[in-house]
């Protein structure tokens, strides 16, 4: 039996009265993508932050057996640095080697801009791209994506995609969240979520 | 590099980034060192004092056959005050429009009536309504109380010669009236070539025992002019109060604002930025978080404490001001503003996972900071509640850890006790920072 890179058992999520995600089992085996759908609300982005260990569920738990990279939907860097000394922090934090090294490659690898520039001035595709290519420092072996491509142009979203099909190919996962359609053919497995619990309905019976 | 290194670093560097908040902290602590050097030297500068004299005062004055030497009584005051000597209309107009801050005026016959031993003489003191006037007051007081000392030792003689007239007998002089005196001693020595009745004896007895009495009066009468005599010991404690305590909130108060404001945004503006979901995967712990933001507090601190200390130390050395700044505590001082910065800090990391957004983390420091400040200045006596509540904030202890850094004689004891409060207080403000911001969600 293939031991999952990541499993959630049971990971609930309240703010006080108001449940965002009802218990929920979810497991990333190796060379699986799994497409998290549905409308704003559903629970996706709170299930990928509990599984990225950015939140604490309220009850469950959730077991890694891989390194992790996450991609939040919102950019998350600090505004004041470029885009170079962002990626330098996080790889120092990532406890890499070569933290100018790895900067660098990412840097050519996601063509952002190299001036020193604070990464708060640069176009929301770059800003988008940076947010990639934070979370792949450390060489992760689990993508988690929120809505990656949301403010990319389709040349951007192309090579979003084919970072994460080739970390699949090398026996990595991914599980992403979405809500452009199109995007489902990159996973294997689509989870429907509404009102923060797993439906058994279909993409199109969610969005009409 | 530890992660509270790395975290404290781009806080920094962050921080260099923002010129505004740059500009406000390099002019912040300039000003208010400046502003605390002028209020010590205005504080301790002379005021200026008219010096009416209506009596055509000799610099020499002999009382009681007693001469001293009145200008030199003068002068001594005059170290305290800037005595100007001024007609009289003149010092009334100058002290409506303020130049001087008193007048102190000798009025005719003065000297006369001082000469009497008999009639207390009277300087007449006016002040004007300004902040320097009970400085003025206690100045002339002093003076007064100069001159009656130097005053006492030549009524006190003279009232002795007249006790010795009385004794020995002789020729006498009393307002301008002269007359012989028989003396206890000579009414003896005729009482005893009387015929021995017992009259006689009774009379004896009495100027027996008047002689006794009259050869005590001495002692008596400078007992009665000193009941209580003060000793003056060697200087112990502060050296100079008003500046150790301007010092001492100018430095508090940078510290407390800045700290609080800035660990309290940086805190806030995880969240703002999104880094805090990030750095919570196992990268930095929260613990390690929080430590960073009050790592930032205390180097901040640390560096506008020592800004103000050189910059006050400057305007105090230039500006000649009495006190000085003992520049060899300046150690002792950093150490303390480490601590509270440090504090303050954590207490600032908490206010900003409160907040949650770093304008409203900023904008709650600000409201925050003056009530806490505050606190920290109401004495025990005046409200024991606020007195009791900012016992466990950091200001009042990080106000007293400077004084007694920069003037105590022995500041070893208090700052101790301060330093004690401070990590205390710290350690309470960090434990709470460190669940409050686990509500800092990405």
């Amino acid at each position: 039996m293939t031991t999952p890179l990541l499993r959630a058992l049971r990971v609930a999520r309240r703010y006080g009265e108001v449940e965002a995600l009802a218990p929920t089992d979810l497991e990333l085996l190796p060379g699986e993508a799994v497409a998290l759908v549905g409308p704003n609300g559903a629970g996706k982005s709170t299930l990928l932050a509990i599984l990225a260990g950015a939140l604490d569920p309220t009850e469950g738990s959730v077991e890694t057996h891989a390194r992790v990279g996450w991609v939040p939907q919102r950019p998350a860097h600090y505004a004041r640095l470029s885009a170079r000394e962002n990626l330098e922090l996080f790889a120092r934090l990532e406890g890499m080697g070569d933290p100018a090294h790895a900067a660098a490659s990412m840097l050519e690898r996601f063509a952002l801009p190299i001036a020193a520039r604070p990464s708060g001035e640069l176009s929301v595709g770059n800003r988008q791209r940076l947010n990639v290519a934070l979370a792949l420092l450390g060489g992760p072996r689990v993508l988690l994506l929120d809505e990656p491509t949301a403010a990319l142009d389709p040349g951007q979203r192309r090579r979003v995609w084919e970072v994460a099909d080739a970390l699949r190919a090398e026996g990595g996962a991914v599980c992403f969240a979405t809500q452009n359609l199109e995007e489902i053919e990159h996973a294997g497995r689509t989870i429907v979520l509404q009102d923060g619990r797993v439906a058994s309905l279909t993409v199109e019976e969610v969005f009409g | 590099m530890t992660a509270v290194a790395l975290l404290l670093r781009k806080d920094l560097r962050v921080l260099l980034r923002s010129p505004l908040l740059l500009g406000a902290l390099v002019a912040y602590p300039i000003v208010i060192a400046v502003l605390v050097g002028l209020v010590a030297g205005y504080a301790s500068a002379k005021p200026r004092v008219a010096f009416v004299d209506e009596d055509n005062l000799p610099p020499v004055v002999s009382v009681a056959g007693h001469r001293f030497h009145w200008q030199t009584v003068v002068n001594e005051v005059a170290k305290q005050v800037t005595l100007v000597q001024l007609p009289q209309a003149e010092a009334q107009r100058e002290l409506s429009t303020g130049k001087v801050v008193a007048v102190i005026t000798v009025p005719p016959g003065f000297l006369g009536d001082l000469q009497t031993t008999v009639v207390s003489p009277k300087l007449l003191l006016q002040t004007g309504s300004g902040g320097l006037a009970p400085r003025v007051t206690e100045q002339v007081q002093s003076l007064v109380y100069q001159l009656n000392q130097k005053l006492q030792a030549g009524y006190i003689q003279a009232n002795l010669d007249f006790v010795h007239l009385l004794l020995r007998g002789g020729k006498g002089h009393f307002l301008g009236r002269n007359f012989d005196v028989l003396g206890l001693e000579r009414t003896q020595q005729e009482l005893a070539r009387l015929p021995s009745t017992e009259r006689v004896a009774a009379i004896e007895h009495f100027v027996r025992q008047a002689r006794e009495g009259l050869a005590q009066t001495g002692s008596a009468l400078r007992a009665t002019a000193n009941p209580i005599e003060l000793e003056q010991g060697s200087a112990h404690g502060r050296t100079w109060l008003l500046s150790a305590q301007v010092q001492s909130y100018g430095i508090a108060v940078t510290v407390t604002f800045l700290a609080l404001l800035l660990a309290a945004g940086a805190t806030a503006s995880e969240r703002d930025e999104g880094t805090i979901g990030r750095l919570r995967r196992g990268l930095v712990s929260l613990g390690r978080l929080v430590w960073a933001k009050v790592a930032l507090a205390a180097v901040v601190g640390l560096v506008l404490g020592l800004a103000i200390v050189v910059v006050f130390g400057i305007v105090v050395e230039a500006g000649g001001i009495t006190g000085g700044e003992p520049w060899a505590r300046v150690p002792l001082l950093l150490v303390g503003v480490l601590l509270a910065a440090g504090a303050v800090g954590a207490a600032g990391a908490l206010l900003g996972a409160l907040a949650r957004e770093a304008r409203a983390a900023s904008l709650l420091a600000v409201l925050i900071v003056l009530p806490v400040v505050f606190l920290g200045l109401v004495p025990r006596g005046a409200l024991a509640l606020a007195y009791w509540i900012s016992l466990f904030l950091p200001f009042a202890h990080a106000v007293r850890f400077f004084g007694a850094a920069l003037y105590d004689t022995s500041p070893w004891g208090t700052v101790g006790i301060q330093a004690a409060w401070l990590l205390g207080i710290g350690a309470v403000f960090w434990l709470l920072a460190r669940l409050g911001v686990r509500t800092l969600t990405a």
